[in-house]
């Protein structure tokens, strides 16, 4: 839990002087700020409810209350509060004569804290206000103490679910740091090449939020973003107006004074910037300043994970590259242009994608599953390679391999057959670590055979070797109606499959999507079957 | 003679708010305002013979007039006060005037120290 700023009792209390007579009010009211708390009034028992729910005037901090009063009087005052959750915790002190012991005796027990005489010594009142004020702060320390883990709860829970959303991740952590620091306007910065650019905020009006998007910020001490940049730790500015080496123009438009910045950061490095704002000259006390570290650090680690997750696909990519060495060769070669150009040429294509990878993703930590698709893309790979085939792309958990193009493979329908039973088995190997782990991954594949249009596709810069078929399109449907682990070949592929027909079954009649009349499938056989059938 | 305000309550008063003399001067100006409204409702509801509408008047004269050291008026409230809320006051209206009485006491007495400072 974290701890109320500062010694609570020492701090001045807001208190609220229920009392009819005006005479009273003053005196105590004059008390009051001589021992350094603010007095506020109320002449009846109905005014003071009012004030005290009264959400645009600042929170009362204790009730001094008059029983013998007009309109409302100090037992109803009582009932009232009992009544209202979310006045029943403030310290009330009964004010009485000493001839009035049967009264006090009631108001304490319907919920008074104490009660002062009504000749009023100031040492007495300083004492008994400074009891109740600490009651109420330990009170307002608790409340807040859950307040802010719930609010920390809901971060982690929102990171949890969306750990490779960086933007989710940001949003919630400074709309929490807003709240919970009790800050009208929140930034976060993310480093963008030499400078930093707004990511996510809170709080703001349209015209701050635009100025914010429309500026980058470059490490420097003329603003809090920059200086907390410069410098990799959290700095407070009390208030702006006070600090020469602060021109930053957002201050013009966001209007505020006192602002704190934390480093977003992992290992040293600053990635980017949480930072909190008031309009008013109101220090970020030690105990927001802690929670908006707090708040930093989970989004340092929503940027870790974006990260990560770029680095996977760039190792993807790279991986895709590497594992076309037709395409390679063909590129190189003379009549590589006239192919790339685009040819109509028989092919048959593999489709397989992983079941369950979604929630793998979601559930795993990032590290493994960089460490699985690592595993899955080496293990296919080296199959794709060992095969001839040409591998078409790693999208996501889903791989399209072609055979027969651009080199011509004459049993092309039985190759992607036999990589399809080899990449099962494999798989089975992989998966089975990953089931003692809790991760339940299975593998479902499609092949078909048919005509289609190869070639380069794609733009300067940024061409892939593919092709536009039908063949394409139903090895991708095949292999989504797929049972976990089972291959599903088209009947022209099995048609091609010449001498091993044996090793698939028939699978019924499919309608699939994009096919005008059901298509008849076949199941391809665990090779130990395949081979006491044949 | 004896005042009607007592001089060790009100050097009192004057020490617990600071010796702000000037303040003290305000505080006893509400008094005999205040007191003023409260000594007519008083007589109101004893002339009405209204013994319940007694309560609240005495028990706000009778603190304020402790305060400043008006401490006779301070106890006659009391009892009528406690009297009141007993429901047995005898005779409401010399009651009331008793307290009037009082009442008018104590206010000379505060603007006669204060004339004489």
């Amino acid at each position: 839990m974290t701890p109320p700023a500062g010694d609570a009792t020492m701090r001045p209390g807001r208190v609220l002087i229920v009392d009819d007579t005006q005479f009273n009010r003053q005196l105590l009211a004059r008390l009051l700020q001589g021992i350094g708390h603010e007095p506020v009034e109320a002449s009846d028992g109905r005014q003071a409810l009012d004030r005290l729910r009264d959400l645009d005037q600042p929170p009362i901090d204790v009730i001094l209350l008059d029983i013998v009063m007009p309109e409302m009087d100090g037992y109803d005052v009582l009932a009232a509060l009992g009544d209202d959750a979310a006045l029943r915790h403030l310290p009330v002190i009964v004010i009485s004569g000493v001839d009035e012991l049967d009264s006090v005796v009631r108001c304490l027990e319907m919920g008074a804290a104490d009660y002062l005489p009504r000749t009023v010594d100031p040492a007495i009142l300083e004492a008994r206000i400074a009891s109740s004020l600490a009651r109420k702060r330990l009170h307002d320390a608790e409340r807040e103490a859950v307040d802010r883990q719930a609010a920390t709860n809901e971060v982690l829970a929102i990171m949890s679910r969306s750990a490779f959303d960086l933007q989710v991740v940001l949003d919630a952590s400074v709309r929490a740091a807003v709240r919970l620091c009790r800050a009208d306007y929140g930034v976060a910065y993310v480093v963008e090449g030499d400078a930093y650019r707004v990511a996510a905020s809170a709080g703001g009006t349209d015209e701050l939020d635009r100025w914010e998007r429309e500026h980058t910020i470059k490490p420097g001490r003329d603003s809090v973003v920059g200086r907390v940049a410069l410098l990799g730790e959290a700095i407070q500015i009390e208030d702006v107006q006070d600090d020469r080496e602060y021109v930053a123009t957002g201050q013009q438009v966001g209007g505020y004074r006192t602002i704190f910045g934390v480093p977003i950061q992992q290992d040293g490095t600053v990635s980017g910037v949480l930072a909190l704002t008031r309009t008013e000259v109101r220090p970020f006390a030690d105990a927001e300043k802690a929670l908006a570290i707090g708040f930093a650090e989970q989004a340092a680690i929503g940027v870790a994970n974006a990260r990560l997750l770029e680095t996977i696909d760039r190792q993807r990519g790279q991986l895709a590259r590497f594992l076309s060495p037709q395409v390679a060769q063909l590129v190189s070669s003379p009549e590589g242009e006239a192919l790339l150009a685009g040819h109509r040429r028989e092919i048959t294509a593999m489709f397989c994608d992983l079941r369950n990878f979604t929630t793998f993703s979601e559930m795993a930590e990032p590290e493994e599953v960089l460490g699985f698709l690592r595993r899955y893309h080496a293990m296919v790979g080296s199959l794709v390679v060992e095969h001839e085939g040409t591998l078409e792309h790693f999208a996501g958990d889903g791989i399209m391999v072609f055979f027969n193009d651009p080199a011509p493979q004459e049993d092309h329908a039985g190759r992607a057959v036999r990589m399809a039973v080899a990449i099962r088995e494999r798989f089975a190997e992989v998966s089975d670590e990953w089931r003692r782990r809790g991760h339940i991954l299975q593998v479902g594949i499609g092949i078909a055979t048919g005509y289609a249009t190869m070639g380069r596709i794609g733009f300067e810069g940024r061409y892939d070797y593919g092709g536009v078929g039908n063949a394409i399109i139903l090895a991708s449907r095949l292999s989504g109606e797929a049972e976990p682990n089972e291959i599903l070949i088209s009947q022209r592929t099995f048609a091609a499959l010449d001498g091993d027909q044996a090793t698939a079954e028939p699978a019924g009649e499919r309608a699939l999507k994009g096919f005008s009349r059901p298509l008849l499938v076949y199941s391809v056989q665990p090779m130990a079957r395949a081979a006491e059938a044949s | 003679m004896d005042s009607a305000i007592d001089a060790a309550t009100m050097a009192n008063l004057l020490d617990i708010t600071g010796g702000d003399q000037g303040f003290v001067d305000e505080l006893v100006d509400t008094y005999i305002a205040e007191g003023e409204r409260i000594v007519g409702e008083l007589d109101a509801a004893a002339a009405a013979g209204s013994v319940p509408d007694l309560v609240r008047p005495a028990h706000s004269l009778k603190s304020s007039s402790l305060n400043v050291g008006a401490l006779q008026l301070g106890e006659l409230c009391r009892q009528l006060e406690h009297d009141a809320l007993g429901g047995a006051v005898a005779d409401p209206v010399a009651r009331a005037s008793e307290v009037k009485t009082a009442f008018d006491a104590a206010r000379a007495a505060l603007l006669d120290e204060r004339t004489s400072r």
